[in-house]
């Protein structure tokens, strides 16, 4: 059965459309190969990068319980969390710049939506065979064979939903010793059910849901036509051309016929993965796969007409306006999406390795001590932004005379540790009146160069 | 009359869009609460705050959190999407 011929014809019925997403492959063409290395490409990195290891530790690793990102040689901790917040709004912007210059791009080759379906549409038809073959295996009654096709798909398909599940988990825990735990059977309760969470979050979306996910559910399918304009790469359907549509034999010559070059076959509608009509128009379904792009040149190949009915083009070439690339709105989006990845490179780059938070006592003005002493009280939070221990010291100025209390000569703070510290600092009566303006000085022992200066009042009486 | 037959075979009726959208998009509001929410707030100190004698990780804080923002998410998107759809018709008419 699995050396039956193809079934190339096109008017052939009812399975649901995502089956049909199939043919291009059949036919191939370059956007068909595009796809395929895009989804190779994506699904590698995904399933490659937490193995990855830098400096003796996961390359890639949002150590959750811990409490740490280690992006390469770089630990973020949870205070740098505006940079996370920073690189999405950065992420969302280069959506919205990619979509205007070239409309649905990331619907049709980056999304992970997308992509998981193409891995799954890529066994369903390992085990079931083409686009007919199941078609023929759906409507026929259950036997051996049936079983077997149906059987080893979900068997492939759920083996990779859950190596897709262990690999999600790995990006949150170190894979290498979660990978010893699953053979061993000694996995964390909430470890094992985030792992079966995703793997079945995969297998239903990119098994059953698929371009359903896209019509129904998908916020930037809905809001994604508010960024285009008339100079927007889309896939249309060159109506000039085509119409009037209708079916012929190749050796009619279409001019004396009457007819367009679009020879009503309908391949650019079985292809489609969410079942439009691109001779329609550009409908918010599409997800500019460009499958109906390679479907139909494959057809004008074969009548001898020139490649192209259906093409990538903007409204204003197909109108034979001319299009521009660069318009203001290019620049704007361009422009925005500079200023915020520059100020990102900034912020990380002069990222100091320690912070320093200073808090003045709220109870208390000041306190009189014998002597003629004034004491204020703060409290101190030392954050520790490397990965190893530091020493620091601390000192004081900005009023003749002032002496810190209660604090070790060298101030010891864990790897990525936050120190809360009570500090008294005093001065004599003298030397005290109103308020006054000090600087804490925070200075690592091993590294003179990682010194933080940080602003506070000292409070004295009134003269 | 090109595809009907292909159409017909996978639309979801309202009711089922409605559902997938509200707990898609509750979904993704509850990931986004949750960076938010555990990037400010340490799981470990929350449960010590909340009662001492509880023997609870971060994993766990974390999936309670989540799975709180969810539910909440998808009680308030539910009842929205529920009132904007059993308006009345006549009221919506008039625009």
């Amino acid at each position: 059965m699995a050396t039956q011929p193809q079934n190339k014809g096109a008017a052939d019925g009812s399975l649901y459309q995502s089956a049909a997403k199939i043919y291009p492959r059949e036919i191939g063409g370059k956007f068909a190969n595009l796809s395929k290395l895009a989804t190779v490409t994506l699904l590698g990195l995904f399933y490659l990068v937490p193995w990855l290891m830098w400096d003796g530790r996961q390359a890639i690793l949002f150590d959750m319980p811990a409490r740490k990102f280690h992006l390469l040689g770089l630990t973020l901790w949870p205070q740098d969390f505006p940079f996370l917040a920073l690189l999405l709004i950065i992420a969302a912007l280069s959506l919205f710049f990619f979509t205007a210059l070239a409309g649905r791009l990331f619907c049709g080759f980056a999304c992970p939506q997308t992509v998981w379906t193409e891995a799954f549409i890529w066994m369903e038809q390992l085990t079931e065979g083409k686009r007919s073959q199941r078609m023929k295996l759906d409507k026929a009654p259950w036997s051996l064979n049936k079983l077997r096709r149906k059987g080893s798909k979900q068997l492939l398909w759920l083996t990779f939903s859950l190596w897709t599940g262990f690999t999600f988990v790995g990006f949150f825990v170190p894979i290498r010793q979660l990978g010893i735990d699953v053979i061993a059977f000694n996995i964390g309760g909430w470890t094992l059910f985030w792992m079966l969470f995703y793997g079945f979050a995969t297998y239903g979306n990119a098994g059953y849901m698929r371009e359903q996910v896209c019509k129904y559910m998908c916020p930037y399918a809905r809001f994604q036509s508010a960024m285009f304009d008339k100079d927007t790469l889309i896939i249309s359907y060159d109506e000039k051309r085509g119409e009037p549509r209708g079916g012929r034999k190749r050796s009619v010559d279409p001019k004396q016929a009457g007819l367009g070059d679009c020879i009503d076959c309908q391949l650019c509608v079985q292809v489609c993965p969410t079942g439009i009509d691109i001779r329609e128009g550009l409908q918010y379904e599409c997800i500019a796969c460009a499958a109906c792009i390679d479907a139909c040149d494959s057809i004008m190949d074969k009548m001898n007409y020139p490649r192209g009915l259906v093409r990538y083009s903007t409204e204003h070439a197909m109108d034979s306006e001319s299009t521009r690339v660069l318009r203001p709105r290019m620049f704007v989006y361009g422009a925005l999406l500079l200023v915020l990845i520059g100020g990102l490179l900034t912020a990380m780059a002069s990222r100091t390795p320690v912070i320093l938070d200073i808090i003045r006592d709220r109870n208390s003005l000041y306190r009189e001590l014998p002597g003629d002493l004034i004491e204020n009280i703060y409290t101190l939070k030392i954050i520790n932004q490397s990965n190893d221990a530091r020493q620091f010291r601390l000192s004081v100025e900005g009023v003749s005379g002032l002496v810190l209390d209660g604090v070790a000569d060298e101030i010891s703070v864990a790897g990525g540790g936050v120190l809360s510290m009570p500090v008294r600092v005093r001065t004599n009566r003298d030397n005290a009146y109103g308020i006054m303006e000090i600087t804490f000085n925070l200075s690592a022992v091993d590294d003179e160069s990682i010194t933080v200066i940080e602003d506070s009042r000292f409070l004295g009486p009134t003269p | 009359m090109v595809n009907k037959e292909y159409r017909g075979t996978r639309q979801w009726s309202r009711n089922r869009q409605a559902v997938a959208i509200v707990v898609w998009i509750s979904f993704l509001s509850a990931a986004i609460a949750t960076m938010l929410f555990f990037a400010l707030f340490d799981p470990i100190e929350l449960i010590a705050a909340f009662d001492p004698d509880l023997e609870a990780g971060r994993e766990a804080g974390y999936a309670v959190g989540f799975f709180f923002f969810w539910i909440l998410a998808a009680l308030c998107s539910g009842v929205t999407a529920w009132l904007v759809r059993t308006a009345p018709k006549r009221d919506q008419q008039h625009r």
